[in-house]
C-alpha cells in the first residue's frame, strides 16, 4: 500500500502517539492524540454552548440560533423516540452531550492531519456500554425485577419461552456490541476508503504516461469527503437515536 | 374551472371565457414547467444524500446482525470453556445468536417502516 503520495500507510493515520506518559497504579492513562483530541471536543462544545449562550437575547444571533437549533434537534429526537413526557426529558442532558460529543468528534476527524477519536472501538464501545449501563439501572430502579420481563415477549406459547428467552437476552447483549461497531466501522472504512483514493492520486502522478488518469481519483476524493462529512452526521444522528431507543425500554419497561 | 372563479367574481366576469381559457393554459403549463424544474433540481441532490442514507442504513443492519452473532457465538464459547464441552454450547449458541440478529435486524426495519412521529425534518426522518 506504499503510495507515491508520502508512502502512507492507509491505516497509519490510526496509530495512537503517547505525548506524556503516565501511569498510576499500573493503569496506562497515558496523554495521547486521543486524549488530545477528546479534550479539544469536549473544549470546542463547552466553548461553544458557552459563548453562543453568554449574551442570549430574545432575537437570537447566529451562534445562539446555531445552538438553539442544535437543542431543538436533539430535543425533537429525544421526543420521538423516547418519550414526550417530563421522564423522558431527563436523559435529554445525556443524549445531548452523546450526540455532541460523537458528532464534534467525527467532523474534527475530518480535517486533513486530525486525528479521529471515534475511529478506535475503545472509545466507541465505552459510550455504547454507558448507554446500557444506564439503561440497566433506570430500568431495575424504576421497575425493580419486573424489568426482567423485557425478556419475556408477551402472547407466546409457553413451550417457545425456552427458545426466545436467550435469543431476546441475546439480543438485549447485542445492542452495545452493535451500536459501538457501527460507529467504529463507520469512521474506520470511511477514513481508510478517503486516504486510499488520495494515494492513488501520487501513485497516478509518478506513473508516467498515467498521470493523465490522475484527477479521477482526486474528483473522487473529494466527493468522497462530502459523503463522510455526510456520515459523520448521520452516525452521531443515529447514535442518539439508537440510545433514546433502548432508554425507551428502561422507561416504558415491558411492551 | 367553476373552482377558480371564488378568488374575484367582479374580475372574473370582467374576463371574457377566451381570456380565462388562455390564462389558465398559461397557469397550468408554469405549473408544469416548475415540477419539471424542481424534479431536475433535486433529483441529483436527492440520490446523494438518499446514497449516503443508503449506506448508512446498510452498515447500521449489518451491525446489528454481526453484534447477535457475534454475541451468540462468543456466549456459547465461554460456556464451553468453562463447561468443557467444547462444540456443542458453541453451536447451540452461534444458532441463537444468528437467530437474535435477524431479530434485531426485523426490528429495526420495522421502526423504519413506521417512523413515531414526523417532529423531525424530512431528511433525516429516512434514516432511523
Amino acid at each position: 500500500m506504499a503510495a507515491g503520495g508520502g508512502g502512507h500507510s492507509p491505516i497509519e493515520q490510526f496509530a495512537l502517539t503517547t505525548f506524556a506518559s503516565f501511569k498510576p497504579f499500573g493503569i496506562d492513562a497515558s496523554i495521547t492524540n486521543s486524549t488530545v483530541f477528546m479534550v479539544a471536543a469536549v473544549g470546542l462544545i463547552c466553548a461553544f454552548l458557552y459563548y453562543s449562550m453568554n449574551n442570549a437575547s430574545l432575537i437570537p444571533g447566529r451562534m445562539q440560533s446555531l445552538a438553539e437549533m442544535t437543542y431543538e434537534f436533539v430535543a425533537g429526537t429525544v421526543r420521538d423516540n423516547l418519550d414526550d413526557s417530563h421522564e423522558g426529558r431527563k436523559f435529554l442532558p445525556f443524549v445531548f452531550a452523546l450526540f455532541a460529543f460523537v458528532l464534534v468528534c467525527n467532523v474534527l476527524g475530518m480535517i486533513p492531519g486530525f486525528f479521529t477519536v471515534t475511529s478506535h472501538i475503545v472509545i466507541t464501545a465505552a459510550l455504547a456500554l454507558l448507554v446500557i449501563a444506564t439503561v440497566l439501572v433506570y430500568g431495575f430502579a424504576r421497575h425493580g425485577f419486573g424489568f426482567l420481563k423485557l425478556f419475556v415477549p408477551s402472547g407466546v406459547p409457553l413451550w417457545l419461552l425456552p427458545i426466545l428467552v436467550p435469543i431476546e437476552i441475546i439480543s438485549f447483549v447485542s445492542r452495545p456490541v452493535s451500536l459501538s461497531v457501527r460507529l467504529f466501522a463507520n469512521m474506520l472504512a470511511g477514513h481508510i476508503a478517503l486516504k486510499i483514493f488520495a494515494g492513488f492520486v501520487g501513485t497516478l502522478l509518478a506513473a508516467g504516461v498515467w498521470s493523465a488518469l490522475s484527477p479521477l481519483p482526486l474528483a473522487l476524493t473529494t466527493a468522497l469527503t462530502a459523503l463522510e462529512l455526510l456520515v459523520a452526521f448521520l452516525q452521531a444522528y443515529v447514535f442518539a437515536v439508537l440510545t433514546c431507543v433502548y432508554l425507551s425500554d428502561a422507561v416504558h419497561g415491558a411492551h | 374551472m367553476s373552482n377558480d372563479d371564488k378568488t374575484g367574481h367582479p374580475a372574473a366576469d370582467a374576463l371574457s371565457a377566451a381570456e380565462r381559457a388562455a390564462l389558465s393554459k398559461r397557469a397550468s403549463a408554469l405549473g408544469d414547467q416548475l415540477d419539471a424544474a424542481k424534479l431536475r433540481r433535486s433529483a441529483p441532490g436527492r440520490s446523494d444524500s438518499s446514497q449516503g442514507n443508503a449506506m448508512a442504513r446498510g452498515l447500521k443492519i449489518s451491525a446489528e446482525l454481526i453484534g447477535g452473532v457475534v454475541v451468540g457465538g462468543g456466549l456459547g464459547w465461554l460456556l464451553d470453556k468453562s463447561l468443557n464441552t467444547f462444540p456443542l454450547m458453541f453451536i447451540l449458541f452461534f444458532l441463537l445468536g444468528s437467530a437474535a440478529g435477524i431479530l434485531n435486524i426485523v426490528r429495526q426495519a420495522q421502526r423504519e417502516v413506521t417512523p413515531p412521529a414526523p417532529s423531525v425534518k424530512d431528511d433525516e426522518d429516512d434514516d432511523k
